[in-house]
């Protein structure tokens, strides 16, 4: 891998405002916030998988969707190859995100039920007006048709969204990412709705992609064994935090973090055989509001001491390119 | 003992003036303190087993043919009446959608006190009281039996789910994708919570769920299903370590796992075929790599052919499979 970054976050914040009650819009009150990101670094090195995972609430699809600008975010540099994003205007925006691209969780809410599969691919290039002519259109469609392996693709071209299987729908949402040769692309959740076998060949395809075109993905995922068959390195949140990073084998095999280990102890696996001691963590995940002092994960975390009540722990390298933010680890 | 039998079950679906052979000769049976994990990927009609057991088939859904035993009783051609008696009383279902089971504008404790004075006859006290008592086995503060669905998070709501389908104590309990809208962690305490019930009250469970991963940690027995065919059914361990059928081994490759080796994950080309028109002979063999000509034109029997290991393949047992 290269130290060549594609993306590089410091210090990245969104808070969202809570609705004031009716109370406090009278008599005054705090301003509250759901600090659903709440300063958070990483980096994108080119060619990589780079997976961020955690529970529903932890703060990764505003992450995803912070570093694209679909949201504004409160605080913080986002810094594609050389250009910072955060202060680009519209124009500018629109220019560099041809290069950027996004997969969503659900490809039948973002496909167009009226269009052909030829216009749904083809509708990134007249937009951004990339193609001279209908011939060269065509060309690239079935160009992009074909490297998602939807063959024959004269005959998928032709096709409606309704007569796709969830599999083949994502796949035109990948061509269709594809077509603009982009470099970097957020996929959130992508394969979370589809069966296991077609997981892994959208999977698999992503992979060829990723090394066929040296693709960079930020790949958001809640699943932690999935990650480890698709990333090269992964990102643990909890609470708006990263609470662990670094290489995905080395993570999944020797986790550092409590919430980490307590996480990956309760993943099921395959196998009856495989005797496995579930991690149980005191209460839920709370929303990100009203947070305790010092450490986060403290209230629920069976290892916290006197220090993880007072300062939060910050993120600190143990071995090479793993790092944790946890006093005790 | 058996709490449930189910024998030859086929169920169909009438569509647009068309068949859909949605449950195709299926038949395996639940003993008290068993879980059987049902599993297999959309479409392949494991709900529409747990609604025919349940006789709570949509309109245009009909049981062609079989028998299912609950507790002793036929319940295949039980009046609507009759059927209403065992609902909840000898079997109730765990539904996966946590957030519409329970009606939003009533409280919790109210809709699980209801099913007790409709089934069990109970007056009001003796109903609240059981209720509280349910809600401290499911781990619920019984003081929240005045709270409203949705000031329950989805695990809570998921533990009420389970104390309203206990409540008229059942033989059997069919969960139904108790857990895939859960994350992991407050998935593991439902799971645990099962189990806990299971054996406490010598319940047969029947696990639906597309996900082998959970299936497998959670299962006594279990049966794959594919384009509404069972074709394996056996305890956890045979299936899982040594299947004999080739969708089950391959569905298993195709689940990725945090321990052991990491190894390349299976898929399966093609998709299942329309129930509508389902293939001649095998039901797989247009994805199978092992198909031969007798795939094609013959349907496979189940056999047993290890004890209790039960298969529908031409060729099980000579196959060279993935592991």
């Amino acid at each position: 891998m290269t130290t060549e970054k594609v993306l590089r976050v410091r210090g990245l914040r969104k808070w969202f405002p809570v609705r004031k009650r009716f109370l406090a819009l009278i008599f005054g009150g705090e301003q509250k916030y759901v600090k659903a990101v709440d300063g958070i670094d990483f980096d994108v090195y080119a060619g990589e998988i780079l997976c961020l995972v955690g529970e529903s609430g932890c703060g990764k699809t505003t992450t995803a969707r912070t570093v694209l600008r679909l949201i504004e975010p409160t605080e913080g540099s986002v810094r594609y190859h050389r250009e910072e994003i955060t202060t680009l205007d519209r124009e500018e925006l629109r220019k560099i995100r041809t290069r950027m691209q996004i997969i969503f969780q659900n490809p039948f809410e973002v496909l167009d039920p009226r269009m052909s599969v030829k216009s749904l691919v083809g509708e990134p290039l007249e937009v951004n007006n990339l193609v001279s002519n209908e011939r060269e259109l065509e060309e690239r469609v079935l160009e992009a048709l074909k490297e998602v392996r939807l063959t024959p693709p004269e005959d998928f071209a032709r096709r409606f969204t309704h007569e796709l299987s969830g599999g083949q729908l994502q796949r035109v949402a990948i061509a269709r990412s594809l077509i603009l040769r982009s470099d970097f692309m957020v996929a959130d959740e992508p394969v979370s709705m589809l069966d296991a076998s077609i997981r892994t060949e959208i999977i698999n395809l992503m992979t060829e992609l990723q090394h066929l075109h040296r693709l960079t993905y930020l790949y958001i995922t809640h699943d932690i064994a999935q990650a480890r068959y698709i990333g090269n390195r992964i990102i643990v949140m909890y609470l708006g935090k990263i609470v662990e990073k670094g290489p995905i084998e080395d993570v999944i095999q020797e986790p550092l973090h409590p919430y980490t280990k307590a996480l990956i102890s309760n993943v099921p696996v395959p196998d009856p055989t495989a005797k496995r001691k579930r991690i149980l963590l005191k209460g839920e995940t709370p929303t990100p509001i009203d947070l305790p002092r010092g450490c986060r994960f403290r209230p629920r975390c069976s290892q916290a001491s006197e220090k993880c009540k007072r300062q939060e722990p910050k993120l600190r390298e143990v071995k090479t390119g793993h790092w944790v933010a946890c006093h005790e680890a | 003992m058996k709490v449930l039998e189910v024998e030859n079950l086929s169920t169909h679906y009438q569509l647009g003036g068309e068949t859909v052979y949605a449950v195709d000769n299926v038949s395996f049976n639940i003993d008290a303190g068993e879980t059987f994990g049902l599993a297999g990927e959309s479409g392949c009609g494991k709900t529409t087993v747990a609604k025919s057991i349940m006789r709570i088939l949509p309109d245009n859904g009909l049981i062609a043919t079989g028998k299912i035993r609950l507790d002793g009783q036929e319940v295949v051609g039980l009046s609507e009446k009759e059927a209403k008696k065992f609902r909840w009383r000898k079997a109730s279902m765990i539904f996966q959608y946590a957030m519409s089971a329970f009606n939003p504008v009533l409280r919790v404790g109210d809709q699980i006190a209801e099913v007790l004075k409709e089934k069990e006859r109970y007056t009001k006290d003796v109903a609240y009281e059981k209720v509280k008592k349910l809600f401290e086995e499911v781990g619920l503060e019984p003081s929240r039996i005045r709270d409203y669905p949705h000031e329950f998070s989805g695990g809570m709501r998921q533990r009420a789910i389970i104390a309203q389908a206990l409540a008229c104590n059942p033989r059997l309990i069919i969960a139904d994708e108790p857990v895939t809208a859960l994350d992991v962690i407050i998935q593991g305490k439902i799971l645990d919570l099962l189990k806990k019930l299971k054996e406490k009250y010598d319940l047969a469970v029947l696990l639906i769920t597309h996900d082998l991963s959970v299936i497998a940690e959670e299962s006594d027995r279990v049966g794959i299903m594919y384009a509404g065919g069972l074709m394996e059914v056996g305890d956890a361990i045979s299936v899982f370590k040594e299947s004999l059928h080739p969708y089950t081994a391959k569905l298993i490759g195709a689940f990725p796992s945090v321990v052991g080796k990491k190894t390349r994950l299976e898929f399966i080309p093609g998709a299942p075929p329309d129930l509508i028109s389902p293939p001649k002979g095998c039901k797989f063999h247009e994805r199978c790599p092992f198909a031969k000509s007798i795939c094609r034109a013959n349907r496979p029997g189940q056999r047993e052919l290890n004890k209790g290991h039960f298969v529908s393949c031409h060729f099980a047992g000579e196959l060279d499979l993935p592991r």
